[in-house]
């Protein structure tokens, strides 16, 4: 009994983890099924693998998501956690104002933000492209990194820092040896957030997109329309199995305090 | 550190986010709002004047507030559910499980949403499906299932949504319940709480932060959201997220759409500040308030 | 050390990566400079505003049309006639060509977003059928704005092994006997129309009494299995036999049959069916007029418009020389060339933004009541 009440985490962790990823099982299957329109039973066949890889437009937009995604993800988790260590350890004048504008970019459909965006960029003459795409995921972004790490910064004790900086370390080490080994998860998480945001961002990326730049969800979503190949999986599983192991191995790394 | 220098320090740490806040985000939705008040989107050729007719129309039409009540209780059910399964899932990974698999599984859980979006829906419309792999399991497995209609379907809504958001739900609140102070729950194991008291009065109060974060992060966009009902829901997928795209993507009138964006705002500000009322009473009766 | 080790490797691998796409993108550019030798060379770059997977984006017309004229053309993608619009309107003196549907041409002349075509400068413009040559919509002020390129029409499409017998009435959308087999075309405009079409009325693009036509729309969504909002939605639903009834485009109904192998009967019901006419307009201050205008020129010529419905599956052409290439049983000439079908259409016609906004409303409403 007690054995089995001792597995029950790792067998909960197994169910939600399955759920989780049962949809990708399906998408790289289909990735790798003749069919075009998705139909039982498989038939196992490389072709869009071999479509995709002259699938220059598919290829580009896929690479420009994921550069996109890390230089957002650096960004955002960068400036966010600076702001999140005020807002989570001090108390000033104001304080509740800066905490309340965190809601608007959550609760505005990023679409309004993205067609305020395009006009805004049109008056001051920001060219869209794949910096304006920048501007607007991290603006998105920041918000999430902002909560999440206040809500870390809430579950450490500044007693610990204070104790660092009381037996004389200045403030960038007290940084760097407490702080930052405290907060790492949140860190990472943000970071993972973050990029997610940015690479799954279709709203802001359409509509600041010029013509013969794309990112890959905005490929996908036009696609739409009429014709959505399964090269689509084929890139999708790539990325995937891709981010997946270089996830498994870095987190060997990685210690969580 | 004197008065103007600890100043100084907040307002440059604050500067960089905020300023690009100002400027990618708050400045265009105030011009948004400047817009819902207006007559046309003034870029057309048509002659544009202040009105409040945007916001009139939202309340004279009767199904703007069912869809709207329809979206409120959708973002709902699916906070609640990703509660329910995230609460669970991360105490698992921060205070069950081994070390080394600490770090693996918390990134392992969000890789799931960089398939993009579309790809994600589609992949769970070949699950559900009738004919669909969900039906072709529960069949090989002995059960008499005929037609199981999940798919275009409003709990076939709800499934998409909680999957999409039960990542950012399982992150925010593991974030917060790795930092549980032991000592803590020892102190209060020796004042004779058994262990469900310390879960209720210690441990969940000291997550509320992770919890609350969480629970934001996931209503307020489920209730603008637009895809998954309409990809997985068929005709009963329509909420107040499609009117407001129709009006971008199908009608040329942004101040309409501006002004039912800005009413779920002034929603989302309300529900919020009630919840801050509610979450201020609980912390006043329980052990290690975090305000 | 095993960290740098990582980071490395992953720099390395996206820098392969990189190379690949500019060794792909190195190609391309030696490919085009060999042909700098040929006489009608434009250069530059040709920017097209047009839907995903519609014919102007396939590679041999993208090679056909670089190497002719050593025209590197670019594409950017709408997903609804009214983004093509809003594109203009928000980025002038970007885009070269687009394709607007004739409804939407006349809204975007009185915008001012298009500039007049000089169709002395079409070599193959006198080779389009008169009834779209002389149509009165592409013209504003005797000038004319758009070039029709495609036509078709939006009917009903069945799946020939579960209805063997056939279906001509559009009557059996509201027949309980084909209740959950349909999957309706989730468009407000053409499903306004297309009610009012089943409705008999005459003119359905000026219903007099819309409380009537939401009553039928109403009666209609029980029926209906699920809404579809692109080609390959319907596609998939067919094929998985999901549904086998619904509205359905006839260009995309035949690229289901040919090249996918579905089962898919297009029938223009009893009824009448709506029709629509593509055209192809210059965006004003489009930046490379010249390569803009040969473009169109290709884009109509027969030998483009025969290859691609042989390899892919077009919608009905425009020219003369276009059907005459068809095959005599091809659909888009037997079927869509048929006066007894043409006369049973309605053309698809512009409506005003305050009747778009009622219309819209009207099919929220029924959407909002399921």
């Amino acid at each position: 009994m007690k054995l089995r009440l001792r597995l029950l985490p790792y067998f909960y962790v197994f169910m939600v983890m399955f759920f989780l990823y049962a949809p990708l099982v399906i998408m790289i299957l289909m990735g790798l099924n003749r069919s075009p329109l998705y139909t039982l039973p498989i038939k196992l066949d490389l072709v869009w693998y071999r479509d995709l890889f002259h699938n220059q437009r598919l290829l580009s937009a896929g690479l420009n998501s994921i550069l996109l995604g890390i230089a957002v993800a650096v960004t955002a988790t960068v400036l966010g956690t600076l702001a999140a260590w005020v807002l989570a350890r001090h108390k000033f004048r104001g304080k509740s104002l800066l905490q309340t504008l965190l809601i608007p970019p959550i609760a505005i459909p990023w679409l309004i933000i993205a067609v305020a965006l395009l006009l805004l960029f049109f008056w001051i003459k920001v060219p869209r492209g794949l910096f304006a795409m920048y501007l607007g995921h991290v603006g998105v972004a920041l918000p999430y990194v902002i909560l999440l790490l206040s809500a870390r910064f809430q579950g450490t004790d500044p007693a610990l820092e204070e104790a660092a900086r009381s037996l004389g370390a200045s403030p960038l080490v007290t940084f760097l040896r407490i702080t930052f080994p405290l907060i790492l998860p949140g860190i990472i998480g943000a970071l993972l957030f973050t990029f997610t945001i940015s690479f799954d961002n279709f709203v802001i990326s359409h509509f600041l997109a010029p013509p013969g730049v794309s990112t890959l969800p905005v490929e996908i979503y036009s696609a739409i329309r009429k014709g959505f190949t399964p090269e689509i999986n084929a890139i999708s599983s790539i990325i995937f199995l891709f981010s997946a192991t270089l996830i498994l191995i870095s987190s060997r790394r990685i210690e969580f305090v | 550190m004197s008065f103007i220098r600890k100043n100084l320090t907040r307002f440059l740490l604050l500067l960089p986010s905020y300023s690009w806040l100002l400027f990618a985000v708050l400045i265009p939705l105030l011009i948004m709002l400047v817009f819902s008040f207006l007559s046309d989107t003034p870029l057309g050729s048509r002659d544009v004047y202040a009105t409040l007719k945007n916001y009139q129309t939202y309340f004279s039409l009767g199904f703007y507030w069912v869809l709207t009540s329809k979206s409120i209780l959708t973002a709902v059910y699916t906070t609640f559910i990703c509660l329910l399964i995230a609460y669970p899932m991360a105490y698992a990974i921060a205070r069950r499980l081994p070390g080394r698999w600490k770090a693996a599984l918390f990134m392992l859980v969000i890789v799931p949403l960089w398939s993009n979006t579309l790809v994600r829906l589609y992949s769970w419309a070949i699950v559900l499906r009738d004919g669909g792999v969900l039906e072709y399991a529960l069949k090989s497995i002995g059960l008499p299932i005929q037609n199981l209609s999940i798919l275009y379907s409003y709990p076939a809504v709800i499934i998409g949504l909680v999957h999409g958001y039960l990542p950012y739900m399982v992150l925010t609140i593991y974030v917060v319940l790795d930092r549980l102070d032991d000592s803590l729950l020892e102190a209060a194991a020796s004042l004779g709480a058994n262990p469900w008291q310390r879960f209720l009065r210690v441990t969940v109060p000291l997550s509320l932060p992770g919890v609350i974060a969480g629970v934001i992060m996931t209503f307020i966009p489920v209730m603008g959201s637009f895809i998954e009902p309409r990809l997985l829901g068929g005709k009963e997928g329509t909420m107040i997220g499609t009117v407001i795209e129709d009006q971008f993507v199908q009608l040329f009138n942004w101040p309409l759409g501006a002004a039912i964006a800005f009413l779920l705002l002034l929603m989302v500000l309300v529900m919020l500040t009630a919840m801050g009322l509610f979450v201020r009473r609980l912390n006043r009766t329980s052990i290690g308030g975090t305000e | 050390m095993k960290f740098q080790k990582l980071s490395f490797t992953s720099i390395l691998i996206l820098m392969a990566a990189m190379l690949l796409i500019s060794c792909g993108k190195a190609t391309q550019t030696i490919e085009a400079s060999i042909n700098q030798g040929n006489d009608n060379q434009i250069g530059g770059v040709l920017r097209v505003l047009n839907w995903q997977g519609y014919g102007s984006d396939e590679s041999f017309a993208l090679d056909e049309f670089g190497k002719m004229y050593g025209v590197k053309v670019e594409h950017d993608y709408i997903t609804s006639e009214e983004e093509m619009l809003t594109k203009l309107r928000t980025s002038p003196g970007v885009y070269d060509v687009l394709l607007p549907n004739l409804a939407y041409l006349p809204i975007a002349v009185q915008e001012g977003l298009l500039e007049p075509i000089d169709t002395s400068m079409l070599e193959n413009w006198n080779d389009l059928l008169s009834r779209f040559k002389d149509l009165d919509d592409i013209r504003s002020n005797g000038q004319v704005y758009g070039v029709p390129w495609t036509w078709g029409a939006t009917a009903m499409v069945y799946n020939t092994e579960v209805y063997p017998d056939g279906i001509d009435s559009m009557q059996v959308f509201w027949d309980p006997n084909y209740a959950g087999q349909i999957a309706w075309w989730d468009s407000y405009e053409d499903t306004m129309a297309l009610v009012g079409i089943a409705m008999g009325d005459p003119d359905p693009y000026h219903p007099k009494d819309l409380n009537a036509v939401k009553q039928k729309m109403m009666e209609l969504m029980p029926q209906v299995k699920t809404l579809w909002a692109s080609e390959d939605e319907f596609d998939k639903l067919f094929a998985n036999k999901d549904i086998s009834l619904g509205v359905f485009w006839s260009g995309s109904a035949s690229r289901a049959a040919t090249v996918m192998g579905l089962p898919m009967k297009f029938v223009i019901p009893k009824e009448g069916a709506i029709a629509w006419i593509d055209t192809w307009a210059i965006a004003k201050d489009a930046p490379n007029r010249e390569a803009a205008y040969r473009w169109i020129d290709y884009m109509i010529s027969s030998g483009f418009y025969i290859r691609w419905d042989t390899e892919v599956g077009a919608p009905a052409p425009t020219t003369q020389s276009s059907i005459d290439a068809l095959p005599a049983d091809a659909f888009n000439r037997a079927v869509m060339g048929d006066p007894q079908v043409i006369s049973r259409l309605v053309w698809m016609q512009t409506v005003s933004a305050e009747d778009r906004q009622q219309w819209n409303q009207i099919w929220e409403e029924v959407k909002a009541a399921q």
